[in-house]
């Protein structure tokens, strides 16, 4: 096929076509007008002329056998995807490695519900996170909603235990005031104060909750002289979403308040999931007297399944299989597909249905 | 077609497949208005059994912030189990949502995406409706780490067996970020350090100026640059080794000889082209062509002036002089014959190239030439010559032609001076990483000698003592304001509101009271000195409109909240928001108190008056 052809060819596609076709090849292809993504297809099947044309003549098949299905098949239940037309299809191309059956939504769905209490036990992380901290700094990286406070939580009880004050960080002042209520409610209240820009409530008591700010200003009060509050018997620091390390704005904070800390104080750093813990770990253990502890996972204590709902009502897996597919990105539900697919179809400004 | 699903849809779609409490992330804080006003018209109310709940856990809060009570929203939340939260609300507000939530009377929760990190509630289900977030004027894609965020609140530990993350499309959705988001590894975190000039004061009131540099190398920030730098150490190495071949020769720098020696060829050999284009025989004949030679042209003879090559093309020219006495410039391939006669031409360096009594003779010479002469045989000979080595080395002094390592110097400097290059390069790059902190560290001292709160040998003089107290943003045009006594005599409400206009760095539009002339020339005064300090700090946006809901709030105390809120359009929780920051602000001042007690007087004055009705409710 010469490219002449083959942008003639193109030409007469549906633009739905080439999107799938472009799904992929053209990096937000989505964005791209019907003229603009056939010059980009064709710059790219340059690379693999035989591959694309290939691809190419598999979605126009596709397509043709497709064509004759009655068009009540969006109103069809949704539950399972694996009926008649769906096997009647072939995925010749975009799913060469699907080898086993992709997920039913009954499957999907299976497992909702609410577990029967049971007696709480610490994650093994959990437990290793406090005993870690006996020896060093501990920084926590682990998916939300893991159970970080408990550590916090634990932690400051042990501390508070051997008569050592606890400071406890939070990026915004909205959470340091959910903190404030909930440790009250743990600790009692009088264990808890608080401390902002201009407040003090209960500002002697062993726990303390701030913002970081509030923090790194008491470190350069008493790194300039004049002491303040108990910062002699500090025992813990834990700042939490310490993933603020890397906010543009705010970042600097975070770094000046963990280079001053004093050093008796051990530091409890609690993160959401990022790439490089183990630098933030070698980082502390350059600078602080004792060493670094990183406890890291990225195993939810809750298993997460991701869904693709389309505008009509229609609920699908997002995925092939049940769980997330880490580091296969490209393990999409072939319902979905197909329903993201006509979405694109629908909504693209020069692809109405034709 | 409405590109996206209708909320009451979504809603019943969720509940009919057991998937709330849900999260649902939207756009804007107007698509989560607009997605609670989608269920104005609908019919569907909640069990009695539950909304007494709802209403119960609401009396709960309320007895705690008595300013929700009447809030708009408490018959929608009630009726039909969905609520909206986000930065518009206040936070009193949001408490309760997160509250209901919490105790599980809420179906569903419309928030935004650019505050996932501040929504820190989980439900069974989270939904999202878009792949991009708006970031400082420009729409980017979710990272990993945002996807992961806003995914993880999906599924109560100890309430739900599994959590669910449905994607539900609206235009110009890329799936193929949120797909990448949820099976990625999140991104690696970079330091973002600066150095501030709080920073630089309080460091130098506690350590000695010869610290600095070790208290800087323990950022992260230090840290990253010198993981960098080790990578091009390691690079660095490797380049070592690789030159190892290159090592002394016979001269210790032969890189750098050859090199010189290489440009000195290259000029050369510049020049040379120009000579081959010339027919050889003419080539042959410019030697001889000298001045007072005889030539014969087409028509007449002349006598050569001077010889030359011309300015662009570098061809061979002479200047004859034609019986008759015209002086004439021409191209060398003009001359037919070169004759065997030489005349008398004292040479002179500049028009007519030659003395004016020899001028007189040569033209006399020229009449008085008999009319046959003898031709001078010239040989032409076909080959370039070689360039001799003599004429080669008196080029530039080089040892190179004669050197003997002359050959392995030719075919290893290409090799050898890329990896110099690349050397020197990688030299620079870990020089740079190393002091870059350090400099910029300098720079600010360097601004704060000039403004004089350090002393030239880097102590805090009595400016810096106090101004080191102000670790807040725009912390050098704020101590600036103070020293040029900008606010002596400014009564708590102008004080306060100029404070917030520095504080609030949000351009969102709106509608807003009128300022009062005393606040306009204050403003004014502020946003000059803003601007001549620019080239230090970033100005402020210093809006008045801004300054003057402060100043309202202040000015008048009997001023109720809501009365606030009508005067202006801008939402409930930035008006908080910009109260509290001021707030912030104004206690940074009232900690000036030994030094400026009229000032922090003023400022917790004007604290006072702030601090009621709903920012009372909240530390």
């Amino acid at each position: 096929m010469t490219t002449d052809e083959l942008e003639k060819l193109l030409a007469q596609q549906p633009i739905a076509l080439l999107h799938r076709l472009a799904r992929g090849r053209v990096h937000r292809h989505f964005r791209a007008g019907k003229r603009r993504l056939i010059e980009l297809l064709l710059r790219h099947s340059a690379e693999n002329r035989a591959g694309f044309e290939s691809d190419l003549q598999a979605l126009i098949g596709e397509r043709k056998s497709q064509r004759p299905e009655p068009p009540q098949l969006r109103h069809q239940a949704p539950l399972s995807p694996r009926t008649d037309h769906q096997s009647r299809r072939p995925h010749p191309h975009h799913e060469p490695d699907s080898h086993e059956p992709s997920v039913s939504l009954a499957e999907w769905l299976a497992g909702i519900g609410v577990p029967t209490p049971q007696p709480f036990v610490p994650d093994p992380w959990q437990d290793d996170a406090l005993d870690k901290l006996e020896t060093g700094d501990v920084i926590v990286s682990v998916p939300t909603g893991s159970g970080k406070t408990y550590v916090a939580v634990e932690a400051a009880r042990r501390a508070m235990e051997d008569n050592r004050t606890v400071i406890y960080t939070s990026p915004l002042k909205a959470l340091s005031n959910t903190k404030y209520t909930e440790f009250s409610r743990i600790f009692g209240a009088d264990l808890v104060g608080i401390l902002t820009g201009d407040r003090r409530d209960n500002g002697q008591a062993p726990l303390l909750i701030m913002t970081t700010e509030i923090l790194r200003n008491l470190l350069y009060d008493a790194a300039g002289g004049e002491i303040d509050l108990r910062l002699d018997t500090l025992g813990l620091v834990i700042m939490d979403e310490s993933q603020y390390l890397a906010d543009p704005e705010r970042g600097v904070v975070w770094e000046e308040t963990i280079i001053f800390c004093p050093s008796q104080a051990r530091l409890l750093l609690l993160s959401a999931s990022i790439g490089n813990p183990h630098d933030i770990a070698d980082w502390l253990t350059s600078i602080r007297p004792v060493p670094c502890h990183l406890i890291k996972h990225s195993k939810r204590t809750v298993p997460l399944r991701a869904g693709y709902l389309h505008p009509d009502g229609k609920l699908t897996p997002l995925f092939r299989t049940i769980g997330i597919p880490h580091g296969h990105p490209g393990h999409w539900h072939p319902e979905a597909k197909r329903l993201f697919a006509r979405y694109e179809d629908e909504t693209m400004p020069s692809g109405r249905r034709r | 077609m409405p590109p996206s699903i209708h909320p009451v849809d979504l809603i019943s779609a969720l509940r009919q497949k057991h998937l709330t409490p849900a999260i649902v992330f939207l756009t804007s804080r107007r698509a989560c208005d607009e997605a609670m006003q989608a269920f104005d018209h609908n019919e569907a109310l909640l069990p009695p059994a539950r909304q007494e709940a709802i209403a119960a856990v609401l009396d709960d809060v309320i007895a705690q912030y008595p300013s929700i009570a009447e809030h708009p929203l408490i018959p929608t939340v009630q009726r039909i189990g969905v609520a909206a939260h986000h930065a518009g609300h206040l936070p009193s507000w949001k408490i309760a949502v997160e509250e209901l939530m919490r105790h599980g009377c809420l179906d569903a929760v419309f928030a935004t995406t650019t505050l996932a990190a501040g929504v820190d509630f989980p439900a069974r289900t989270v939904i999202i409706t878009q792949s991009s977030i708006r970031k400082a004027r420009d729409f980017t894609d979710l990272t990993i780490g945002e996807v992961q965020q806003i995914a993880g609140r999906a599924g109560r530990r100890g309430k739900d067996l599994v959590g669910f993350a449905i994607v539900t499309p609206s235009p110009y959705i890329d799936l193929a970020v949120l797909t990448k988001g949820f099976t990625g590894h999140p991104e690696a975190i970079n330091s973002q350090f600066v150095i501030t000039y709080p920073m630089v004061l309080n460091l130098l009131k506690a350590h000695p100026l010869d610290q600095m540099q070790s208290i800087l190398a323990k950022s992260f920030a230090q840290f990253q640059l010198n993981q960098r730098a080790e990578v091009l150490e390691r690079k660095l190495d490797d380049v070592h080794r690789q030159m190892e071949p290159y090592g002394p020769r016979v001269c210790t720098d032969w890189i750098s000889q050859w090199h010189m020696f290489d440009q000195v060829r290259r000029q050369r050999s510049h020049r040379a082209p120009a000579k081959n284009h010339e027919p050889p025989e003419v080539a042959a004949r410019f030697r001889f062509l000298t001045p007072g030679r005889v030539t014969g042209l087409s028509k007449a003879r002349g006598v050569v002036l001077r010889q030359y090559r011309s300015k662009g093309q570098k061809s061979p020219m002479v200047t004859l002089l034609r019986p008759g006495g015209a002086i004439t410039e021409c191209p060398a391939a003009i001359v037919t014959d070169v004759f065997d006669r030489m005349l008398e031409c004292k040479e002179a360096p500049s028009y007519p190239w030659c003395t004016p009594e020899s001028l007189e003779s040569l033209l006399q010479d020229l009449e008085d030439l008999p009319t046959r002469l003898p031709t001078l045989p010239i040989l032409v000979s076909k080959d370039d010559e070689p360039i001799p080595d003599a004429v080669v080395q008196t080029l530039g002094d080089f040892s190179c032609p004669t050197c003997p390592s002359r050959s392995a110097c030719q075919k290893d400097y290409l090799n050898a001076s890329k990896l110099r290059q690349e050397q020197q390069r990688h030299m620079k790059s870990i020089q740079a990483l190393r002091t870059s902190l350090w400099h910029r560290f300098q720079e600010r001292i360097e601004a704060l000698q000039k403004f004089g709160y350090l002393t030239a040998t880097a102590q805090l003089t009595e400016a810096g003592e106090w101004a080191r107290l102000i670790r807040i943003d725009h912390s050098l045009l704020i101590t600036e304001l103070i020293r040029s006594e900008a606010f002596t005599g400014a009564d708590p409400s102008l004080l306060a509101a100029v404070m917030s206009s520095i504080a609030h760095d949000d351009d969102r539009p709106g509608l807003f009271p009128r300022i009062s002339a005393g606040l306009g020339s204050l403003l004014g005064q502020v946003r000059k000195l803003a601007e001549s300090l620019a080239p230090y700090e970033e100005p402020p946006l210093l809006r008045a409109d801004i300054a003057a809901v402060t100043e309202r709030w202040i000015a008048d105390p009997q001023l109720t909240w809501i009365g606030l809120c009508k005067m202006t359009t801008m939402a409930e929780g930035d008006i908080y928001r910009l109260l509290a920051r001021t707030l912030e602000f104004l206690s940074q001042l009232h900690t000036l108190k030994d030094t400026h007690p009229a000032l922090a007087d003023c400022a917790s004055q004007a604290m006072a008056v702030l601090r009621r009705g709903v920012l009372e409710e909240l530390p």
